[in-house]
């Protein structure tokens, strides 16, 4: 995995999602794995301020030097793994693997952006089994 | 022995009916024209054309210029000049003896009645002038005369030239079996040699058959003389039987024997063959000459792909031939007229090897393949399948700093995209044109081309290659 540039944040924050629902515009609550895992809800950031997504977005300018996948999950029924998986312009950049646990869980991980990566980009949000439970899109600009 | 047989078999029915055609409108040009100053002329225009190659062939640059402007201006002069002969032949007869017949006689001419008429005539010393015209025009060398058209007998021309008659002193014409004009007025020779005794009479059918291939008899009004002009020579003729055998062989159709039949038989196998030599020459010279080699770039044109399937890639795109035939007809070589084309209907998924050969490459008659340069080509075909992929925009430029765009989504989301399996299987997303950020200012809609990339791709049947935006833009906290 390509990853010389990438800060990668698999910092988990057991954050009780529901003080972060209002502030954010939900992104397709995603599919559910087994019945048990539920993905509550995804989106792009420019940053994680007090375990919370900052400015979300679908364009990040270079200047801002961060883009962040933030993940709220419901009904953990165990320890689980997902995945981030980065894509730019359909090419893989990241696989990042991070950690939920019972009974909620927010997770996030982030890249660090310079000018080799102007472009599209998306986030594929998988389980364990290669599942994709949501897909993300954005832009990097100038 | 061997490369004879070789040579053979490379003709095709096409050289045969060239050769023939070309040869068979030389021959009827001989017959339609032979005897005419029209004939002779066109002989001297082609011993130019050919001297004409043959000063090019030397480098004589100045000649060859001076000789082709020679040639190019000939051929309008025989056009304005012979424009009689021309027409005559065109117009005046039928399909048939243009295209099949070897004579233009349609009425026999009562020799016999002329040739007793005119010593009867002589023997009274009544003056007369009578004109047999030969295969050249009289209708720009003679004046005047008044149509007559009347069946010859012997009281006609009797009374034509009795000294009262008002037409008597002029020329009667003599076409087939009829006086078509009389009171004619003829050229007047100018000759200084002749006889003193020879009146304005004699110079005027002297005149007349120096100018054109017409045969005159005069008879002496005041000698009582008969004389045949033909050609530049007047002679007198003594007896009937004489004169009647000058007239029918002037009008072609004395009763020839057989070794003047067997003779003409000749002339006309002669010409026939010569006409087959000199077209065979051509041929051989502009066809079969292989001193001159070109080389083309020609595309290769692949045909009848298997529906359902597509060429990704080829090894070639064109490919280089090398021709050789005579330097006029490979001058003369334009790249629509050489084709290189294979056939894709037997091919599988996946690599094919093709061989060019000549079955592949269309040429122009006498045009000869050397080489194929690459020989083998290789194509690509894979199946062609459509499938459904999402849309993504390519934002580029930058927000105002106070703005940030929240949310983007397209209408359609996805799109069904056709082409090549092994190409679209590798395609995750379909991207949008780049879309410019720097001149929104708040929430909004636009549309934007998709794009399609590489080339070969399409849209699926009812999708259209453009999509709504629907974007959200808030002020930054």
């Amino acid at each position: 995995m390509r990853n010389r540039y990438f800060i990668i944040c698999f910092v988990s924050v057991a954050v009780c999602p529901f003080l972060l629902q209002p502030l954010l515009p939900v992104k397709h609550v995603g599919s559910v794995h087994a019945a048990q895992l539920e993905l509550f809800q995804a989106l792009m950031a420019e940053d994680i301020v007090s375990n919370a997504p900052y400015h979300p977005t679908v364009v990040f300018s270079v200047k801002q030097k961060k883009a962040v996948c933030f993940t709220v999950f419901n009904q953990v029924p165990q320890k689980l793994i997902i995945y981030h998986n980065w894509y730019h312009r359909d090419v893989p950049s990241a696989k990042i693997r991070l950690t939920l646990k019972p009974p909620r869980w927010s997770t996030y991980s982030s890249i660090e952006l310079n000018k080799t990566d102007i472009g599209p980009w998306r986030v594929e949000i998988t389980d364990e089994t290669e599942n994709v439970l949501e897909v993300l899109r954005f832009s990097v600009t100038e | 022995m061997e490369n004879f047989l070789l040579f053979i078999s490379t003709i095709r029915w096409q050289d045969i009916v060239d050769i023939s055609v070309n040869s068979y409108i030389l021959f009827r040009f001989y017959v339609l024209f032979r005897g005419t100053n029209v004939f002779r002329v066109l002989i001297g225009m082609t011993v130019l054309w050919f001297l004409q190659r043959i000063a090019v062939s030397l480098g004589l640059i100045v000649t060859s210029w001076v000789v082709q402007g020679i040639v190019a201006v000939g051929a309008i002069i025989i056009i304005v000049v012979f424009r009689n002969e021309i027409r005559r032949v065109l117009q005046a007869k039928n399909l048939k003896s243009i295209l099949w017949g070897l004579s233009y006689k349609t009425a026999t001419t009562p020799t016999e009645i002329i040739a007793e008429t005119v010593f009867q005539m002589a023997d009274r010393k009544c003056g007369a002038l009578i004109v047999f015209p030969g295969k050249e025009d009289l209708s720009g060398v003679v004046q005047g005369g008044t149509p007559w058209k009347g069946l010859i007998t012997r009281e006609m021309i009797a009374s034509i030239f009795w000294p009262d008659n008002p037409v008597h002193d002029g020329a009667a014409i003599v076409q087939g079996d009829q006086i078509t004009v009389v009171g004619t007025i003829l050229p007047l020779s100018e000759r200084d040699d002749m006889p003193s005794h020879y009146g304005t009479r004699h110079r005027a059918a002297l005149g007349l058959a120096e100018a054109t291939d017409a045969l005159v008899i005069v008879i002496s009004e005041e000698r009582g003389d008969v004389l045949v002009a033909k050609g530049n020579r007047l002679r007198e003729i003594k007896q009937k039987q004489t004169l009647e055998k000058n007239i029918q062989e002037h009008l072609g159709t004395a009763a020839v024997d057989k070794g003047a039949a067997r003779k003409e038989s000749l002339e006309i196998a002669s010409a026939a063959m010569l006409s087959i030599l000199f077209i065979t020459g051509i041929w051989f010279s502009v066809s079969r000459g292989q001193d001159t080699l070109v080389s083309l770039d020609i595309p290769v044109d692949y045909t009848n792909r298997t529906a359902g399937t597509e060429i990704i890639d080829t090894s070639v795109k064109s490919v280089s031939l090398v021709l050789s035939g005579s330097g006029a007809l490979v001058k003369s070589i334009t790249p629509d007229q050489v084709g290189v084309r294979l056939d894709l209907s037997k091919t599988s998924v996946g690599r094919n090897t093709f061989t060019i050969t000549s079955d592949n490459i269309s040429l122009p008659p006498g045009i000869v393949l050397r080489e194929v340069t690459p020989s083998e080509v290789e194509v690509y075909i894979d199946e062609t399948i459509q499938q459904e992929l999402p849309v993504q925009i390519d934002w580029v430029g930058k927000l105002p700093d106070n703005l940030i765009l929240l949310e983007a989504i397209t209408d359609p989301s996805s799109v069904k995209i056709a082409g090549s399996k092994s190409i679209i299987e590798e395609i995750k997303t379909i991207y949008t044109e780049k879309v410019l950020l720097d001149e929104l200012s708040g929430t909004g809609q636009l549309t934007a081309k998709l794009v399609l990339s590489p080339a070969s791709l399409k849209m699926a049947p009812g999708y259209k290659d453009e999509v709504t935006i629907q974007y959200v833009i808030r002020e930054r906290e």
